[in-house]
């Protein structure tokens, strides 16, 4: 489409955006090659001594059990995205559906209600109402995401519903009506098509904070119950760190960091991309 | 005399206590621009609104009296017979063409949508009718307006379009709520005369809502004078200037004469 490609063509024009994108995509493709089991596999694997140091069959040195953290470090890139990429994708979707709903039906009974669910879930402390579900659901491994696409769809569903409020008082929904389609038509196809701008950047800050609130998770012992995360590395480093061995801290923080960066010099880049007050006409 | 396309009979529209529109009755002949002026806040829109069954908020169950188009009573009819007559029957322009156009749709989809929907054309067929559709209301080059999406056109071209979309289906009736008040003098004219032109062409009733005497006197054949949601005035356009029968047209007729001397 038109627009589309208006979009990436200011996208390519901006360089810590392209920076960003680079990064994303080189993450990316990792997880991808973990999922595909060419990488990372023996990240459970004890091949070497406990609390090896850093050298070239460990790069960043193994760990108490004698494994290689970049091994795990790597693994733990499929984690974070598998994590970010269903939360942000379900979050979205909500947050878009209900909101949609209720600007739509902007001041009834049905825009009150889910206001009202929407207040109640944000006045709850977010780490609070995540450790909480989670905590109830222990065990189950969809807990973490559950909590977190609990609570991430109301900032969506906030911005969704204002803008369905003013679009559905313009003239091309008026118009829309004044030649006979249906409101659920009109809804799905001339209201929501026009509220894409404002998914894509949500979806993306939902992708960062789920990786976050991952790392944070797993580090107090609520987040991933089997495999590895960054989180899970940065727990057991809490104890090595003392002793002198850097290893899991490093790999972890530092794959987390540069992942988080481009994530966010990405939205960033996307955000004035998609601003159609930008758009040089 | 042939009958009525749209027969309004004693058509009130209650906010609150108040009559926004009161006792309001007028005849609408096919092929004919009847034209519908008054000040802002007069009840012109609301009268156009509560015609189509889109009266909003508060007004929406307040109307009363009757409205006819052909046979049909549409004030006893259900939301979904009344959608089954809006684009096809009868059909809607507004005033601001910046607005009116879907900006996620190139301009060639939105028209086309119109002969899918309601004609059940297949996508090419749509296509050609769009294209033909786009010739009649003074596009000469259909084919590249229908590439290009609603923030490429200027205001003129796009509120051509949206009469083309208005007038897709041969809709009995038109109104066209002041539809050319955005645009400049000399685009004005030109949508104006290639709507009204269309109108006669194809037998469409045109109620033509505007603050503009200007517009009146070139294009309507008939003109109702509205005030304060009641009706003034309704004579043919000639017999208004030459003999207004209210003293708030006559009023109205020298305040339009001082602007333009």
């Amino acid at each position: 489409m038109m627009a589309m490609a208006r979009t990436l063509s200011r996208l390519r024009q901006d360089r810590s955006g392209l920076a960003g994108l680079s990064i994303v995509a080189l993450f990316f493709l990792v997880s991808i090659a973990v999922w595909a089991g060419w990488l990372g596999q023996d990240w459970s694997a004890a091949d070497g001594a406990r609390w090896e140091g850093p050298g070239p069959a460990h790069w960043f040195g193994t760990n108490v059990l004698g494994q290689d953290i970049f091994e795990r470090a790597v693994y733990s890139v499929r984690t974070a995205f598998e994590i970010g990429l269903v939360v942000a994708l379900l979050s979205t979707v909500l947050g878009a559906a209900l909101g949609a709903v209720a600007g739509w039906r902007g001041n009834t009974w049905i825009d009150g209600a889910i206001t009202w669910l929407k207040g109640v879930l944000d006045a709850i402390p977010f780490y609070l109402f995540v450790a909480a579900v989670a905590f109830a659901l222990r065990g189950a491994p969809w807990a973490m995401h559950l909590a977190m696409v609990a609570t991430f769809w109301t900032t969506t569903a906030r911005l969704v519903r204002a803008e369905v409020l003013k679009i559905r008082s313009l003239d091309y929904v008026r118009s829309a009506r004044a030649i006979g389609l249906p409101g659920a038509v009109i809804l799905a196809r001339h209201v929501l098509p026009n509220t894409t701008h404002i998914l894509l950047v949500q979806g993306t800050i939902a992708f960062v904070a789920a990786i976050k609130t991952e790392v944070v998770l797993s580090f107090l012992g609520l987040g991933v119950q089997d495999g590895v995360s960054w989180g899970l590395m940065l727990a057991e480093s809490t104890q090595e760190v003392l002793a002198g061995h850097f290893g899991n801290f490093i790999a972890a923080s530092g794959m987390l960091f540069l992942l988080l960066l481009g994530l966010n010099l990405l939205a960033d880049a996307m955000q004035d991309a998609l601003d159609p007050k930008q758009a040089a006409l | 005399m042939k009958n009525p396309v749209l027969s309004v009979r004693d058509l009130s529209v209650f906010i609150g206590d108040q009559a926004v529109v009161d006792r309001v009755s007028f005849d609408l002949y096919a092929g004919e621009v009847l034209a519908l002026v008054g000040e802002s806040g007069c009840g012109k829109t609301k009268t156009a609104e509560a015609i189509m069954g889109l009266l909003a908020g508060d007004a929406k169950n307040r109307r009363t009296g009757s409205i006819r188009l052909g046979e049909q009573e549409l004030m006893s009819m259900s939301e979904a017979e009344m959608r089954r007559i809006r684009g096809r029957e009868i059909s809607m322009v507004f005033q601001e063409p910046m607005t009116a156009l879907d900006p996620v749709f190139s301009n060639g989809e939105q028209l086309a949508q119109q002969f899918r929907r309601h004609r059940g054309q297949s996508r090419r067929q749509a296509r050609d009718s769009a294209a033909e559709m786009l010739t009649h209301v003074g596009i000469q080059d259909p084919e590249r307006i229908m590439r290009s999406y609603p923030h490429q056109l200027s205001g003129g071209l796009r509120q051509r379009l949206i009469v083309a979309m208005a007038m897709a289906c041969r809709p009995q009736v038109l109104i066209a709520d002041e539809p050319t008040t955005a645009l400049d003098v000399t685009t004005q004219a030109q949508v104006l005369g290639q709507m009204t032109k269309l109108g006669r062409e194809i037998g469409t009733a045109i109620l033509l809502i505007t603050h503009d005497l200007g517009v009146v006197a070139q294009y309507g054949d008939r003109a109702l004078i509205m005030r304060r949601g009641k009706l003034l005035e309704n004579q043919p356009v000639k017999d208004l200037f030459a003999k207004p029968e209210n003293p708030y047209t006559g009023s109205l007729i020298a305040a339009a004469r001082e602007l333009s001397t």
